[in-house]
């Protein structure tokens, strides 16, 4: 009589019904969430009007000119967000600012005698430090200023300058084969994130196996079962039923995140839109339509958020399903090993000990991780996606920029092969030592004898 | 049931734990596997369940060789007892008799109806961490029993008793045996061991050195002592002369005193024990 599906049953019942389960289940989507949507709420945030004066001892940033009909080009230009005044010194400024709430800095133009142009200026600000935004849209106007005057004095019509400017190459990575925009930052970024949910899921759930055994054997049940099952099913049932259980949880993750994800979208549509049509004209531009390689230079003019557009490039069709394989099979590799090292610990204090043969090559790859994603198809990248023990948290560091498919199976087929030598081994060992205790210190005392 | 185990020898690396060790519980006895600690008793009985295996010998139940199947028979009660403890008390029970072979809906009639006998029907839904050792012995007890096991093997049944469970524990055990059930009993308590056991054997640095029937053991450890009361009220113990049998020691004390009670005094099982072990163990 076979009990596994008893025991696999047990192991997932017992656990999917803990409270700190659907705790995690729960937080990690909405933490995604956040760092998804965190970014597009910043760009998408409607800011409140704020005030700024302006100090202007140069004159050439517009201070001097009285008169209402000021040329944008050589004045600061008020906007719906931000509005400038221009104040007659800087000790005027100052005490309007401390008069008025609404004022909120005061860019200051400090003129030298021994130079004809002013080299620096500073935006003084009172208790808040002023958004990024504003930082920014006062460098802008300050560095437009400056280029209309010297383009004046140098006798440049803007119509020469927009020739000059406007001129430029354009640099794209891209695949020779696929024509696909390469996208390196957010597939490293992707990889990083895949890599370590790998590393991690291994040790959360090969730490729950370890964990799980130390119970059986601390709790002295483990001679109860025994009597009815067989160790080796006993292991695989408590194996296979905590896969269930990481499984379940990393679907409710995909599924919970995608909903978060898709909610986030839907009500950000604008972006998206634009992003989505975007990828698709690039795409048409790299076949050489003319009219699409006219509406990408207006689509690029609009200035998307790269990263937007950098996850609309991402093959998610293949990287889902390997990342369900390696996360599966490069568990089950090593929880075997985690439950036969926690056959050899009495306490939970001993595994930390036993351990950490198994983790070894573990935080090897976690070590090696920046070597590798400076290239992500160099030859140790190679090598260690295909070596069985690293190859779960190394492949998914190279899979977002695409695999030959060659190497890809070659490192499942080695993992799927060595995952039964792996079960022997540790079953070799559970087996023996589950009824055992004092190992540790039976082997102290064989040391020092 | 009948158990034979011929022969039974079993190493762990270059240490023995037994050696040629031969024991037959004759059907619906009560067995006491006896010996110190480390003599090889629990290593014995891990055989009997294929918890391990033997290195050699035969192991015969009702004349048949011990397979899985035939192990679902046997109920067991380790030494070294516990439970899952956060698990809830009723969900573990019906989980370890599934494990048995018996189905959900049957587990859980039995269990009901042990429950109420050994009142403890109130913590059903009580992680196994709340009850005291006392109520956590009872399930395991129930656990062990609860399919109907045919060989009962307890190990140490009676550590961690009080007397009231123990009492109730040792009521059982007798129920268990009037029903049919072969029972094999492995205990330090020797006072147990004359109440309960029919049969013994003493296992010590991993050799059998001792087997039998408990009155028949007692007897060949006889220091031929006889306690005789008298009707003054008076209490003597007297060894008869040699060549004297007790019958001629009888009459010739009839011929002085009027006789209360006449009576052999034989050895206790724990003198037995003690003297059995000192003997094989001698002091270095």
């Amino acid at each position: 009589m076979n009990n596994i599906p008893l025991v696999i049953r047990r192991e997932y019942s017992t656990r999917v019904r803990k409270k700190s389960f659907w705790i995690l289940t729960i937080m990690v989507p909405i933490m995604l969430a956040f760092v998804y949507a965190i970014p597009i709420y910043m760009a998408l945030r409607p800011m409140e009007k704020t005030v700024i004066l302006v100090a202007d001892e140069s004159g050439l940033f517009g201070g001097f000119d009285r008169d209402d009909t000021k040329r944008s080009d050589s004045h600061f230009a008020s906007s719906d967000e931000i509005e400038y005044r221009y104040a007659a010194d800087f000790d005027y400024a100052r005490r309007t600012m401390d008069a008025d709430d609404d004022v909120s800095a005061i860019v200051f133009i400090r003129s030298r005698a021994s130079e004809a142009i002013p080299t620096d200026a500073c935006l003084y600000y009172k208790r808040d430090l002023p958004p990024m935004q504003v930082r920014s849209d006062v460098d802008r106007q300050l560095q437009r200023i400056l280029r209309n005057r010297l383009l004046q004095a140098h006798g440049i019509s803007d119509d020469e300058y927009a020739m000059i400017t406007g001129t430029k190459i354009n640099l794209r990575t891209q695949d020779l084969e696929t024509g696909r925009e390469t996208f390196t930052e957010v597939k490293t970024v992707l990889g990083i994130v895949l890599a370590l949910l790998i590393y991690m899921a291994i040790f959360l759930f090969g730490s729950q196996v370890m964990r799980g055994v130390v119970e059986e054997k601390s709790s002295r049940i483990v001679e109860v079962i025994v009597c009815s099952v067989k160790p080796f099913h006993l292991m695989m049932g408590k194996v296979i039923g905590i896969a269930l259980v990481g499984l379940t949880q990393f679907m409710l993750w995909v599924l919970l995140t995608g909903i978060a994800v898709v909610g986030i979208q839907l009500s950000n549509n604008d972006l998206f839109g634009v992003a989505t049509q975007k990828h698709n004209i690039t795409e048409l531009a790299t076949k050489g339509d003319d009219a699409a390689i006219q509406m990408q230079q207006a689509a690029d003019m609009a200035d998307l958020p790269q990263i937007v557009e950098g996850i609309a490039s991402i093959d998610f069709g293949v990287i889902v399903p390997v990342f369900f394989f390696f996360f599966v099979f490069g568990y089950l590799l090593y929880a075997t090993l985690f439950a036969a090292a926690g056959a050899m610990s009495d306490t939970d204090t001993d595994t930390s000990l036993f351990s950490l043969p198994v983790t070894i090559p573990l935080l090897a790859v976690i070590l090696l991780l920046p070597t590798m994603i400076d290239s992500p198809s160099g030859t140790l990248s190679q090598v260690l996606s295909i070596v069985p023990f690293t190859s779960p948290v190394a492949m998914m560091l190279r899979v977002p920029f695409g695999v030959p498919l060659w190497q890809l199976w070659l490192s499942m087929a080695l993992l799927v092969a060595t995952f039964p030598l792996c079960t022997w081994l540790a079953a070799k060992i559970y087996r023996t030592s589950i009824l055992r205790f004092n190992i540790l210190a039976k082997f102290r005392l064989k040391k020092s004898m | 049931m009948k158990l034979q185990a011929t022969n039974i020898h079993k190493s762990f690396g270059s240490y023995k734990a037994l050696e040629d060790v031969n024991i037959s519980v004759r059907e619906g006895s009560v067995f006491g596997l006896l010996g110190p600690n480390g003599a090889g008793k629990t290593t014995l009985i891990r055989i009997i369940n294929r918890i391990i295996r033997p290195d050699q010998g035969e192991l015969l139940l009702d004349g048949r060789p011990i397979t899985d199947e035939l192990v679902r028979t046997i109920g067991y009660l380790p030494e070294e007892r516990g439970l899952y403890k956060k698990m809830r008390v009723g969900e573990q029970a019906v989980y370890l008799a599934q494990l048995k072979g018996l189905s959900r809906q049957e587990a859980t009639a039995r269990l009901g109806r042990w429950f109420r006998k050994f009142d403890i029907s109130d913590w059903w839904n009580r992680p196994v961490e709340q009850l005291s050792k006392g109520m956590q012995q009872k399930v395991q007890f129930i656990v062990t029993v609860l399919h109907e096991p045919s060989l009962l093997i307890f190990d140490e049944p009676f550590s961690g008793f009080d007397p009231v469970n123990a009492t109730l524990l040792k009521n059982e055990i007798l129920e268990l045996r009037r029903k049919g059930a072969t029972i094999i009993l492995s205990t330090h308590n020797m006072a147990s061991v004359e109440e309960l056991c029919d049969d013994i054997a003493l296992i010590n640095s991993s050799h059998v050195v001792l087997s039998g029937s408990v009155p028949q053991i007692r007897k060949s450890f006889s220091k031929n002592i006889f306690e005789v009361v008298v009707d003054d009220g008076k209490v003597m113990q007297l060894s008869p002369s040699p060549g004297q049998t007790g019958n001629e020691l009888l009459s010739e004390l009839m011929k002085q005193h009027t006789i209360i009670s006449f009576r052999e005094l034989l050895p206790s099982m724990n003198d037995i024990f003690v003297e059995k072990v000192t003997h094989n163990n001698p002091e270095p």
